[in-house]
């Protein structure tokens, strides 16, 4: 998307393909199945019947890093596994968006040992931290929809961009992003 | 006979409608699935959510007495407090309570040697909706401790 991205002034066009573009973003989210840990079990969970992620748009678990969007890291992040993350998020295409699922990828969790990464933020760029020791399916879910937010609020083609500054909740616009 | 029966079988379609009757034998049943964010399931009763300060009911008064115990408690120095003493007053005030939310594994046993009565000052609330844009947001201050973290509300 490198060569429109950003590009365009506000005007009647790029503002409606901006809206659809954001729209397909949004309501297509692509999972890659990353589940590590016990965090894996909701996310399966999530993934069923009786959660059915699939009212999001992200029930299409993809075993590839280049057919997926969203990687949604669920579990501890050993420091073994952790080139190997940063590998599979290397190859997904852009655009892409990380979740991080559960106490372990957010901060390390109750492992603050050498073998443990001390939070999943430290190689890729995380967009929703989830909360919970694992957490309910329902976090997760509020979890992508916290990430359909944020998608929402941000512009594809448009030269000003809104982004979310982080720590903040409202987004900013900013000039001149490419 | 053998190849005849299968041959048959395969002439008829009948493992292919074997599948279609169990698909076909759920569809009348009504939907399983939990339409989250309209309805949201009631927790269990012991259920461990997000940490919340507890005021007395009545009057509104803080009921933490800054004893130190779920900071001492807390396996992983998650909680940080202090209070100050004033003048007239029996219990200290409470000044800040810094809690962490981000390596908490909501073993619950903060709340469980919170010694305060009847109304216990620190329990474990019924909110899991916790997703946040930074790390930063993830640590939770005393105003947030009484109201809890605020829920965004996606039912539209």
């Amino acid at each position: 998307m490198g060569l429109i991205d950003h590009k365009f002034e506000d005007n009647f066009i790029t503002t409606n393909i901006d809206k659809i573009l954001t729209w397909a973003r949004y309501s297509a989210l692509w999972p890659m199945q990353f589940g590590l840990a016990c965090c894996a079990i909701e996310m399966m969970a999530a993934g069923a019947s009786r959660f059915d992620i699939a009212r999001f748009g992200a029930e299409v678990f993809r075993a590839s890093p280049r057919q997926a969007d969203l990687i949604i890291v669920a579990g501890t992040v050993t420091k073994k596994m952790a080139p190997v993350l940063r590998r599979l998020y290397d190859q997904m295409p852009e655009p892409k968006w990380v979740i991080s699922m559960g106490s372990c990828s957010n901060a390390g969790g109750p492992f603050p040992t050498y073998s443990v990464l001390q939070g999943v933020d430290k190689i890729v760029p995380v967009d929703v931290y989830v909360s919970g020791c694992p957490p309910r399916p329902e976090a997760l879910l509020y979890g992508l929809m916290r990430l359909q937010d944020k998608i929402k609020k941000e512009s594809t083609v448009l030269r000003k961009a809104r982004v979310i500054p982080a720590g903040a909740s409202e987004p900013i616009l900013v000039e001149n992003q490419g | 006979m053998q190849t005849l029966t299968s041959f048959l079988k395969m002439i008829f379609l009948v493992d292919l409608l074997k599948g279609l009757w169990v698909t076909l034998k759920y569809t009348p049943q009504p939907a399983f699935t939990f339409q989250y964010p309209a309805e949201r399931r009631p927790v269990a009763p012991r259920f461990r959510g997000v940490l919340r300060l507890q005021v007395e009911p009545a009057t509104g008064a803080q009921t933490c007495i800054v004893c130190d115990q779920c900071a001492k408690a807390c396996p992983d120095d998650l909680i940080a407090l202090g209070g100050h003493r004033e003048p007239g007053l029996k219990i200290k005030v409470l000044d800040y309570f810094d809690f962490n939310l981000s390596r908490c594994s909501f073993c619950g046993l903060c709340s469980e040697v919170c010694p305060t009565k009847p109304v216990k000052a620190l329990i474990m609330s019924e909110d899991y909706e916790l997703g946040s844009y930074s790390r930063e947001s993830q640590i939770i201050r005393v105003d947030q401790m009484y109201d809890g973290v605020p829920i965004e509300q996606y039912t539209h």
